[in-house]
């Protein structure tokens, strides 16, 4: 069935609903990043996109309904779709939904309820949404490219206004404004029914605004870390930036001092406790300290557990990764370091470090210490060194979401050639949570030591600790006496306790522990060692030596690489029913991967029902011509997966790459999205001049797919390095050249597919498919780039699109 | 050694037994002195300023729990720490749990969720969270609290806490940093005449220094990065620090527990073993841990 004159009306609301419902995911997306937990809104909202697959389940089954009514449908859609978008997101934002209640075995089971809320409330949107680009494809057969090529552009520029909106809109007002494409889409309804569907759209926004305007609004989690600053006696924001990387919120409350780990002796030694600041949140999350007016007082530095390599290397040359909000600036002049360079790469700390922020002052006035926005291991790069010291600043990691390439094998061995000979390279970790992640970082020090050609890691490793942290310094030479003792005399007057160096014996440093850490037993949950214990000390030896340690079977101690960038991934998945029994225990940044598991399943599900529809109910994808060709049902089951994996983790990939190369992962994910969505979208609008030999052009398709993914796994890191120094901008620019050629190639394959397959069902049934395994693609991509790395997610995607190109569902004739 | 000093030690050894075999010293209150009926729950109820309506049925129900929940924790405390504090378990049977159990963003009383079976967080509204009882049970066995105790508590949320404190030590002092529960929560105490609770909203990081010679026991709920050095200035020697690490829907924290040593050095203990609270019986049978081992 095709209808021009319906039809070509069709596509710009298709392109304007598209707009708006990418947009709306987004939203939804930073809603739950705001005022929950971002893994939560990924779960959710992963799920709620199966919205799509189900609608083309239901097409395909019921066509000839859906296309006999298609002009009246299209006309309701507006209207229902803004008063779906405005209900949901209501309900999302007064639903009870407490995630910390759900790690918890005794209190999960109401917050179960409250997902399933989340899902009532959301699905109707993104399946009326669905059904609205797949009826646009059954109203347009013939023009299938064309509509596609809307349907992504249409998102892609939605998703660029998305982002740009959040320059000026609070995340939670973003859905308010977002009603509007969706709204206007109405007013290109051709024909009789144009006058109703504009009046019933318009209604719809004006009760949508008015719900979302006036009705309950959307807040903070209580147990977010901003909930209680924001709630002592008077407290205030004192200033507020918008930016689709964060939403910034600059706190004037008595909580706020310098977090930095501080020996417990310090009143001993004489020393002041850190000042009070004000504190500078990202999304609800603590982010830093920022100064207050005022001198920029560190007397407190020397009673930090970060000070030893300033005892160690007086007067040193220091590259400091993190300025912690100057106060690490202060800290290091007040330690006696000379010179230093800064490496800030969060834009907001970066900025607030020269100009200031609200009422704070900024605390860098002059021309040095030079300021520098790459990432650490760009900054090497770009001839800045040799150091006497590397020190990495204890929140850096969390700072900001591409800080973890920081933390690599191969940035370590890129800062051990930027240091001097007699240098010294500190990196922190925090064990309030699991004790073995300094176990990790110490088998990623190993893989970065080998790398920079030092074959005995252990010799020039020192590890010590308080309570609460660790820290490893590393030195290209190895640990001499001298040095071993200043570091003893160090830790011992702060209460600090030495967990390794060369030549250390764990069992008798056992007789003086300042800071008891017991073995736990992830296993069995029981403490399995005997009096004074440090568990790191234990097993320090073991892992630089690369040999397998208790902790090594029971967590994933492999070392975090630029392929494999995920610090905070230490549990063994196999184990599932080991860390079902710890869920209680596990760290906040440990539920991702589980959260991740969960979408994946579900996800399979679902794509596994829209799988099995022609097998019950064969009769519906054929077309209504008995002299039609049959649809190639089996090759289609596996073409239409392969497209929507192959896509996705071709996707998936370039954005992790783009972080890194960016250093910046919001406006990686932004470019990256908005660049494949527009050029596949014009891709795909080249269907027509494959009309006669679509095979060709998929094979086209496919194998500059193939070829992409080999270049760029051959050749894409060597080019990122040669490159990192360029401007940002050139940086991007280079993104979209990267980007454009093989999502050009990735637009065509679908609409070819879905051109050859006839007058039935079939053609909503390969919507819904494509639909369904999008929504396996991405936990799917993100457990195979945690377990083997994002290299293998390229891999997969290469063979993905060998499937595709060998199972192309070109239709066979009845007659034949 | 003389018959006046052998009657005198005899005399001393009969006077410990004796203290032994007693329930510990515990401050007599209104639920102490008088019986805990229905009618003294709503009235210290509404003298806190959160009235509520209660039958006496669903005020039996909890009551029936009650020593169910108690003989819980009197063999949760066995297990994990060798034995129950008299002390701990005297406090314990003094508090009305079911008077702590309200939703203060709300105004909502939930004391029917008092002695659950299944141990486990209770949110108050505010970010805060009553935690579940055997976890309190093990907090307050571990702060080995005395009768001449004064106890500072940074972070008061429900009250509970101090409260059990307060029926052991000499004196407990607690700081909430939320305004608004930190008010609501200061006027549940006098009602049940624990007179001697002193609480104030604001800023914990400096202590209570108005407080003559300093705290035994300071327990702190919200901590950053390190325990502020003013708080170590006021734990006397001797004293421990007590600051449980991890979100309040935890059911059992890890506890850091700072010491000071002779030479006034801080030493702490991850002490994890509140980590992992049984759910089942056979998990309730499991040994205690050996000694030395917390």
């Amino acid at each position: 069935m095709n209808n021009p004159a319906l039809g070509r009306a069709v596509l710009w609301p298709l392109f304007l609903i598209s707009a708006g419902a990418v947009g709306y995911e987004i939203a939804l997306t930073r809603y739950f990043a705001v005022a929950k937990w971002s893994e939560y809104g990924y779960w959710v909202i992963s799920i709620v996109m199966v919205g799509f697959a189900l609608s083309g389940v239901v097409l395909a089954l019921a066509r000839d309904a859906f296309a006999r009514y298609g002009a009246g449908l299209l006309a309701a859609l507006p209207a229902a779709l803004v008063l779906t978008a405005a209900v949901g997101f209501h309900l999302t934002t007064t639903n009870p939904f407490n995630p910390l209640q759900l790690q918890n075995p005794a209190t999960y089971e109401p917050q179960l309820w409250n997902i399933a809320g989340y899902y009532a409330c959301l699905l109707p949107f993104f399946f009326l949404t669905g059904v609205y680009v797949s009826l646009s494809f059954v109203l347009n057969a013939g023009e299938v490219g064309r509509v596609y090529g809307f349907d992504l552009t249409g998102a892609g520029i939605g998703a660029a206004c998305a982002l740009a909106l959040m320059f000026v809109l609070h995340p939670f007002a973003l859905v308010p404004a977002l009603l509007l494409p969706i709204a206007a889409s109405a007013f290109f309804t051709p024909g009789r029914w144009r006058r109703v569907s504009v009046t019933a759209t318009l209604l719809a926004l004006l009760a949508g605004e008015a719900l979302l305007l006036f009705g309950s609004q959307a807040s903070f989690n209580e147990f977010k870390s901003i909930y209680a600053p924001l709630n002592t006696p008077d407290a205030k924001v004192v200033a507020e930036i918008r930016a689709p990387r964060g939403a910034y919120l600059l706190l004037d409350n008595f909580t706020e001092r310098v977090d930095t780990d501080l020996s417990n002796n310090a009143g001993m030694l004489g020393l002041p406790g850190p000042p009070q600041t004000f504190g500078l949140y990202r999304d609800g999350n603590r982010l830093a300290s920022l100064p207050k007016p005022g001198a920029l007082d560190a007397a407190y530095a020397a009673a930090g557990l970060d000070a030893l390599p300033y005892k160690l290397i007086p007067d040193a040359h220091a590259l400091l990764i993190g300025a912690s909000g100057g106060f690490r600036v202060a800290a290091l002049l007040a330690l006696g370091a000379r010179t230093m360079d800064v490496v800030e790469p969060e834009p907001v700390l970066r900025d607030a470090l020269r100009h200031g922020l609200g009422p704070s002052p900024a605390p860098i006035t002059g021309a040095e210490p030079q300021i520098i926005a790459d990432a650490p291991v760009a900054a090497i790069r770009g001839g800045a060194g040799p150091y006497d010291v590397i020190d990495i600043s204890a929140d850096f990691m969390d700072a900001a979401e591409a800080n973890v390439t920081a933390f690599t094998a191969e940035a370590i061995a890129v800062y051990l050639q930027a240091l001097k000979p007699g240098g010294v390279i500190s990196i922190p970790v925090s064990i309030r949570d699991f004790p073995v992640y300094a176990l990790r970082m110490l088998a990623t020090v190993r893989a970065g030591l080998l790398q920079a050609g030092l074959q005995e890691p252990a010799r020039h490793v020192l590890v010590y600790r308080s309570a609460w942290s660790v820290r490893i310094l590393l030195s290209p030479v190895p640990w001499d006496a001298p040095r071993i003792a200043a570091a003893k005399a160090f830790a011992d007057e702060r209460s600090f306790d030495i967990s390794y160096y060369p030549g250390f014996d764990p069992v008798a440093g056992r007789a003086a522990i300042y800071n008891d850490l017991p073995a736990v037993s992830f296993d069995t949950g029981e403490i399995s060692s005997q009096g004074q214990a440090d568990a790191i000390a234990d097993e320090a030896l073991a892992v630089l030596e690369g040999r397998e340690t208790p902790s090594g079977r029971a967590f994933n101690l492999t070392p975090t690489t630029t392929d494999q960038p995920f610090f905070y991934a230490v549990l063994r998945l196999s184990l599932l029913d080991t860390i079902l029994k710890r869920l209680e225990i596990l760290p906040q940044a440990e539920i991702s991967g589980l959260v991740n598991l969960a979408v994946l399943a579900q996800a399979i599900v679902i794509a596994a029902l829209v799988l099995a529809v022609p097998l019950f109910a064969p009769g519906r994808l054929r077309a209504r011509d008995p002299a039609a060709a049959k649809p190639p049902i089996l090759r289609a089951m596996l073409y239409f997966p392969a497209l929507g994996l192959g896509f996705l983790f071709i996707e998936m990939f370039v954005i992790d790459k783009a972080s890194f190369y960016l250093n910046d992962r919001a406006s990686a994910f932004a470019l990256v999205l908005t660049g494949m969505l527009i050029f596949s979208g014009l891709g795909s609008m080249m269907e027509h001049r494959f009309e006669a030999a679509p095979q060709r052009g998929v094979r086209l398709a496919c194998l500059i797919a193939v070829a992409w993914c080999a270049l760029v796994g051959i050749g894409l890191e060597h080019a990122m390095m040669a490159t990192i120094q360029l401007p940002w901008i050139v940086r991007a620019v280079l993104v979209l050249v990267l980007v454009a050629p093989v999502s050009l190639a990735l637009g065509l394959p679908f609409p070819l597919g879905l051109s050859r397959s006839g007058t039935g069902g079939m053609l909503p049934w390969a919507w819904g498919l494509n639909g369904a395994f999008s929504v396996v693609a991405t936990p799917l991509a993100n457990l195979i780039a945690r377990d083997a790395g994002f290299s293998r997610v390229l891999l997969c995607a290469a063979i993905l699109y060998v499937v595709a190109l060998l199972t192309f569902p070109a239709p066979r004739n009845s007659a034949s | 050694m003389t018959q006046t000093g052998f009657l005198t030690r005899r005399s001393l050894i009969a006077a410990a037994a004796a203290l032994a075999a007693a329930p510990a010293a515990i401050h007599p209150t209104l639920a102490a002195t008088t019986p805990w009926t229905r009618e003294a729950f709503v009235a210290a109820m509404a003298a806190s300023g959160r009235p509520i309506n209660q039958t006496q049925a669903q005020f039996d129900a909890i009551q029936k729990r009650k020593p169910i929940a108690i003989k819980r924790i009197e063999k949760y405390l066995t297990e994990r720490l060798g034995r129950a504090d008299p002390a701990v378990m005297a406090a314990f049977e003094q508090v009305p749990r079911e008077y702590y159990h309200y939703l203060y963003s709300s105004s909502t009383p939930t004391p029917g969720d008092a002695y659950e079976d299944n141990p486990k967080p209770w949110a108050l509204g505010y970010g805060s969270a009553l935690s579940d009882y055997l976890g309190q049970a093990y907090m307050t066995q571990i702060c080995e609290p005395k009768p001449d105790h004064v106890t500072l508590e940074i972070g008061t949320g429900s009250g509970f806490q101090s409260s059990l404190l307060s029926r052991i030590v000499k004196e407990s002092y607690s700081i909430e940093i939320i305004e608004p529960l930190g008010k609501a929560v200061a006027k549940i105490f006098a009602p049940l005449g624990y007179t001697n609770v002193r609480t104030r909203v604001g800023d914990g990081y400096f202590g209570w220094p108005e407080v003559q010679g300093g705290f035994d026991t300071i327990i702190v709920t919200c901590a950053a990065q390190y325990a502020p050095p003013d708080l170590f200035k006021q734990l006397k020697p001797g004293g421990r620090m007590i600051i449980p690490i991890g979100q309040p829907f935890k059911r059992g924290q890890v506890l850091f527990v700072y010491t000071k040593d002779a030479e006034g050095k801080i030493h702490s203990k991850r002490d994890v073993g509140v980590f992992f609270i049984p759910m089942t019986g056979a998990m309730m049978n499991r040994p205690a841990p050996k000694p030395g081992a917390q």
